[in-house]
């Protein structure tokens, strides 16, 4: 058997190598020192399952940096943003947040994808004192729950996106409702949520599935729906298990027999599809092509689209106007606020309307920090349009906020918003 | 719920199949050298992208069934050439911090190349759609994996048990030292048996790329369930993964019937039961691991 | 004349590390890194007995370390204990579960005796998942940090403080591990190792021993977790995982299972080698699995061990341990009191 025998040649070698990766950090350039720069701290994930939602969300980001900073940045500084991997883990999420402000000194803080994270850097963020813009975390909870003065959430609340779609669908699908529902706190939320939407519409559902996160295999579920023959069939995962379970289903015939349907449907996961499963009728939360969503042409939704497609080569997702608006927002709360101060830049962000990428005006609501801006619904064309095959959504549909949000008066019973003194 | 019973225990079988498919490659190169790959999700998801590159020119599935796991068998050559040589013999467990470091830089790799959103993989349009069996479906993709299957294990066990090679391969198994000094070149027997392994990942990743999304990291989704197969149905035996396979996937569906957010946690029960009971599986061999 | 070198170089690194945050400051590593790398290091302490002195490689300690992070998380949420009491309350948590699972543990060796403690933990993480009106389920359970009363100290823990503290409790707990593993009970964990079925035949219950090791991995791990929770004000499932209990492994194997600073220095390179490479490069993944890689090639008892080897070479291997301590003793006592009649 082949020994290897360790020299202290080697080991000598070895303390000289590791030192000096470990010691590389020192020798970086520290960002956030220079007066002239602002920086901005990103928590995204560049790695694990969510890696392609983090990507397009740090594009849209960019696109934004590179606007204010053709503008002559914010307060005669130049915009930078520093960029960390959450790899999936909430105390990943927290240790980088932690770095990005203490030893980056960024001033404020975007991301996540996962709901999970966006909680748990929140609360980094409000012991930190630094502005948290949770870009693509949807549970409830950071606007209900946990809500705090520092963070602010540009994507939907499920509570939005289950009652935009719900009323469309019920009306569309009839009222036997299956539904799929991934069995942890974004998918709990969800499911609340419809039913919430199926008591109001007199809606019966029928069955309610609660699969762990990790499964793979839809088929049992997908056998159980065969036989119980709903009138729509509701799936509420995301992700990997979104595109399984279409994928699956669409093997089980059941995508031709029965209508399919959901709160949520990512532009990424139908890409991901192959063009036998891309069905059904789905919530989304921004659509490139759209007059419902960015408006006619020559709007700053359209422009947003062309110029993000010349930049990138790709068709720019929910995600990359999630991105957009989060830095374009943090932003114009500094230079409105003439302060980085996250006590100041907050209070100018609340209540404060805007116009964007999108139709119409929107604002931050002051009693839970949740961007006020319509929720829009989707079928899926699965070869797109012609000369345009990433053309994988035709809006028929949009709802204004204040409809299917949940009511100030309601939500103060789950949050309330103090300053510290 | 007895007309439900039987449309999930059709669909556990037919999970069951497609465990045993992803867990054989796993329980043989663990048999012979002791080594957990925790590379085998990265390995069946090389599968699924060489068959996806191979469609993508438009070679016919049938050829593609054959040349992705040819590829990827090639690329476990290259492995274990490299890099597995050291590790036979060591501690099980250094095995397992080297190939978690391989798939660790798989999983970059992919996604370096591939990008990091998933890429679109069908069935050919013959496998697409179900087979009816009275009252209830069962996608035709099922029943061909679970053909495949029994195709590719009767072969293994022709060439385990009718071969001269094989032969040896299994005497390597039962007693190393000895079929050496008999003047057989363990280090060839070695390398074979690692890429029959890939082989068989390979063509597990190129059927579950049919059925389940494909991107970087599709494939770990895929190596515990291999692991508690191979647990359960016992190290050192093809019937084992096979028995192993239909267990975990029976169990599986049979959850999804009554208690579906345990569907996961089941296949961890269960293996618990099997280790208090009978550690070394249903059929597997006793003292693999002391 | 070996080991009084042992001792300096371990007082060295303890002295060092109580530099910590200005070293770090000087290297752009975040004080917070610094205190996850000695709670960590504390967690795989406790694999390390088990898995490096026992030669039982436990899988399931992440339940035990998220079992103390729920465990202060919860009494702080719930029953606003102060900062003190949570962590003995985290470090209880860990030992019920210890204690739940044990009985079975001790029914195996080896790699069953890993996989028993994997599916046991597999299933403490499907509790907390599942269970999340208590737990928080995935979105995880944010709590304060309660502020610590003791001696000189008052008021709210700030970051270096919380080092401090986890510095402190590293110092006890490294010390702590020194001490048992020189004592007869650790000297029969080795024979344990070694060959259990001798120490049977010398009368001695080895399951017992066992059994306490476990119950010391539990304190470890729960004393880590509930640190690691109070740290970051934030308790989550994936504490729980098998990938958790993965990483305590590899980094114990990474650093040299058998040695005592073993676990503090694959604790460094987890989780600043993780920190830092992941900020340089967003293909970080290629670098930490190839630096793995490399090390199980080059350091074939880990980094320490390899090291130790090496220093070693030319000395004559330390003697098995041919009869425990405990033996001995016993056998003399017995004597003693044989000649006394």
């Amino acid at each position: 058997m082949l020994h290897r025998t360790i020299s202290r040649k080697t080991v000598l070698k070895s303390a000289v190598a590791a030192t000096t990766a470990f010691g590389i950090p020192a020798f970086l350039p520290r960002i956030g020192d220079a007066a002239a720069e602002l920086a901005i701290g990103l928590v995204e994930p560049t790695t694990g399952i969510y890696a392609t939602y983090g990507e397009y969300e740090r594009a849209g980001i960019a696109m934004a940096v590179d606007e204010w900073n053709a503008r002559g940045g914010v307060m005669g500084r130049k915009v930078v943003t520093v960029a960390e991997d959450d790899a999936n883990d909430p105390g990943v999420g927290v240790q980088k947040a932690r770095k990005l402000v203490q030893q980056d000194h960024c001033v404020a803080l975007i991301g996540t994808i996962n709901s999970g994270i966006s909680l748990s850097v929140s609360g980094a963020a409000n012991s930190l004192g630094v502005m948290f813009m949770d870009s693509g975390g949807h549970t409830d909870d950071v606007t209900g729950k946990n809500c705090n003065w520092n963070t602010f959430r540009v994507c939907h609340s499920t509570w939005m996106e289950t009652h935009a779609t719900g009323v469309d669908l019920a009306q569309r699908f009839g009222k036997k409702w299956y539904l799929i529902t991934p069995d942890y706190a974004f998918g709990h939320s969800l499911y609340d949520g419809y039913v919430d939407v199926a008591k109001k519409l007199g809606v019966e559902i029928i069955a309610n599935d609660l699969v762990p996160l990790t499964l793979t295999d839809f088929s049992p579920v997908l056998t159980k729906v065969q036989a119980a023959k709903p009138s729509l069939l509701i799936v509420l995962n995301q992700g990997d298990q979104f595109v399984n379970a279409l994928k699956q289903a669409s093997a089980f015939g059941i995508a031709k027999s029965t209508p399919i349907g959901g709160p949520q449907c990512e532009l990424e996961a139908v890409e991901a599809l192959p063009v036998e499963a891309r069905v059904g009728f789905w919530g989304v939360e921004w659509y490139y092509d759209s007059p419902l969503s960015v408006g006619p042409a020559g709007t700053p939704g359209r422009k947003f689209a062309a110029d993000y497609k010349k930049r990138y080569g790709k068709t720019a997702s929910a995600r990359s106007a999630f991105g957009y608006i989060s830095m374009d927002r943090v932003l114009w709360s500094m230079a409105e606020a003439k302060s980085t101060d996250a006590l100041k830049t907050c209070r100018a962000l609340e209540n404060s309307k805007f116009n964007s990428i999108f139709q119409g005006s929107a604002y931050f609501r002051k009693e839970d920090h949740q961007l006020m801006w319509p929720m829009l619904i989707g079928e899926i064309q699965p070869n797109g349009t012609p000369g345009d095959k990433d053309n994988l959504f035709k809006i028929i549909g949009s709802q204004p906020a204040d409809k299917v949000e949940q009511t100030v008066a309601e939500k103060a019973k789950v949050c309330t918003i103090t300053y510290p003194s | 719920m007895l007309e439900h019973l039987a449309p999930q225990i059709v669909n556990g079988l037919m999970l069951g199949a497609f465990y045993a498919s992803v867990a054989i490659g796993l329980s043989l190169i663990m048999n012979l050298t002791g080594v957990i790959n925790m590379a085998h999700g990265s390995l069946l998801t090389l599968g699924g992208y060489f068959a996806f590159m191979l469609a993508a020119i438009g070679t016919p599935f049938a050829i593609v069934l054959i040349a992705a796991p040819i590829l990827t068998a090639l690329v476990g050559l290259a492995i274990e050439r490299g890099l597995m040589r050291p590790l036979y013999g060591r501690d099980p467990l250094y095995s397992l911090l080297l190939t978690f470091g391989l798939s660790l830089i798989a999983e970059e790799v992919y996604r370096l190349i591939w990008g990091s959103n998933g890429v679109p993989v069908s069935a050919p349009a013959a496998l697409q759609g179900g087979v009816s069996f009275g009252s209830f479906q069962v996608p035709t993709i099922q029943l061909f994996t679970a053909a495949v299957l029994v195709i590719a294990m009767s072969a293994l066990w022709l060439f385990l048990n009718r071969t001269r090679f094989g032969l040896r391969l299994r005497a390597a198994v039962q007693d190393t030292e000895m079929i050496a000094a008999l003047g057989t070149n363990t280090q060839v027997l070695y390398m074979v048996n690692f890429c029959l392994g890939v082989l068989l990942a390979g063509l597990a990743g190129v059927l579950a790329a049919t059925q389940l999304g494909l991107n970087p990291t599709s494939g770990n989704a895929l190596l515990m369930p291999a692991f508690v197969t191979v647990i359960v149905g016992g190290m050192g035996s093809l019937l084992g993964a096979l028995a192993g396979g239909l267990l975990i996937g029976m169990t599986i569906s049979l959850m999804t019937l009554f208690f579906p957010a345990a569907s996961d946690v089941s296949m961890y029960v269960i293996m618990a039961v099997i280790l208090l009971i009978r550690p070394r599986g249903l059929f597997g061999e006793e003292g693999l691991f002391g | 004349m070996n080991q009084n070198r042992g001792i300096f170089a371990g007082l060295a690194v303890l002295v060092v590390l109580a530099f910590g945050p200005a070293i770090g400051g000087r290297m752009n590593i975040d004080t917070s890194f610094l205190a996850e790398v000695l709670l960590t290091a504390i967690a795989a302490m406790g694999v390390n007995l088990l898995l490096g002195y026992t030669g039982l490689p436990i899988f399931g300690n992440a339940a035990l370390f998220g079992l103390g992070a729920y465990g202060a998380g919860l009494s702080i949420k719930n029953w606003h204990v102060g900062f003190l009491v949570s962590i003995l309350l985290g470090i209880a948590a860990a030992l019920v579960g210890a204690l739940i699972i044990a009985p079975f543990l001790l029914r195996r060796r080896n790699i069953y005796f890993g996989l028993l403690s994997l599916a046991f933990g597999q299933v403490f993480y499907f509790i907390a998942y599942r269970y999340s009106d208590l737990t928080g389920g995935e979105d995880g359970m944010s709590f304060a940090r309660p502020p610590l009363n003791l001696g000189p100290i008052h008021g709210t823990v700030s970051d270096t403080l919380m080092y401090y503290v986890t510095y402190a409790l590293f110092v006890v707990a490294t010390v702590a591990f020194w001490l048992i593993v020189r004592s007869p009970f650790g000297r029969t964990l080795v024979a344990i190792k070694q060959n259990e079925l001798r120490v049977r035949y010398l009368g001695l219950n080895a399951d017992r021993f066992i059994l306490v090791g476990i119950l010391i991995a539990a304190v470890y791990a729960g004393l880590a977790g509930a640190l690691y929770g109070l740290l970051l004000r934030f308790a989550f499932p994936l504490l729980l995982d098998w990938h958790q209990s993965g990483n305590f492994i590899l980094m114990t194997m990474l650093g040299g299972a058998g040695t005592i600073f073993g676990p503090l220095v694959g604790a460094i390179i987890f989780v600043i080698g993780k920190d830092v490479i992941s900020t340089i490069t967003p293909a970080w993944e290629i670098v930490l699995g190839a630096f793995f890689i490399a090390c199980v090639l080059g350091f074939p008892k880990g980094i320490l061990g390899s090291i130790g080897a090496a220093l070693n070479r030319g000395r004559a291997e330390p003697e098995e341990e041919l009869v425990p301590a405990v033996a001995i003793d016993q056998a003399r006592a017995k004597i003693q009191s044989d000649s006394v009649q």
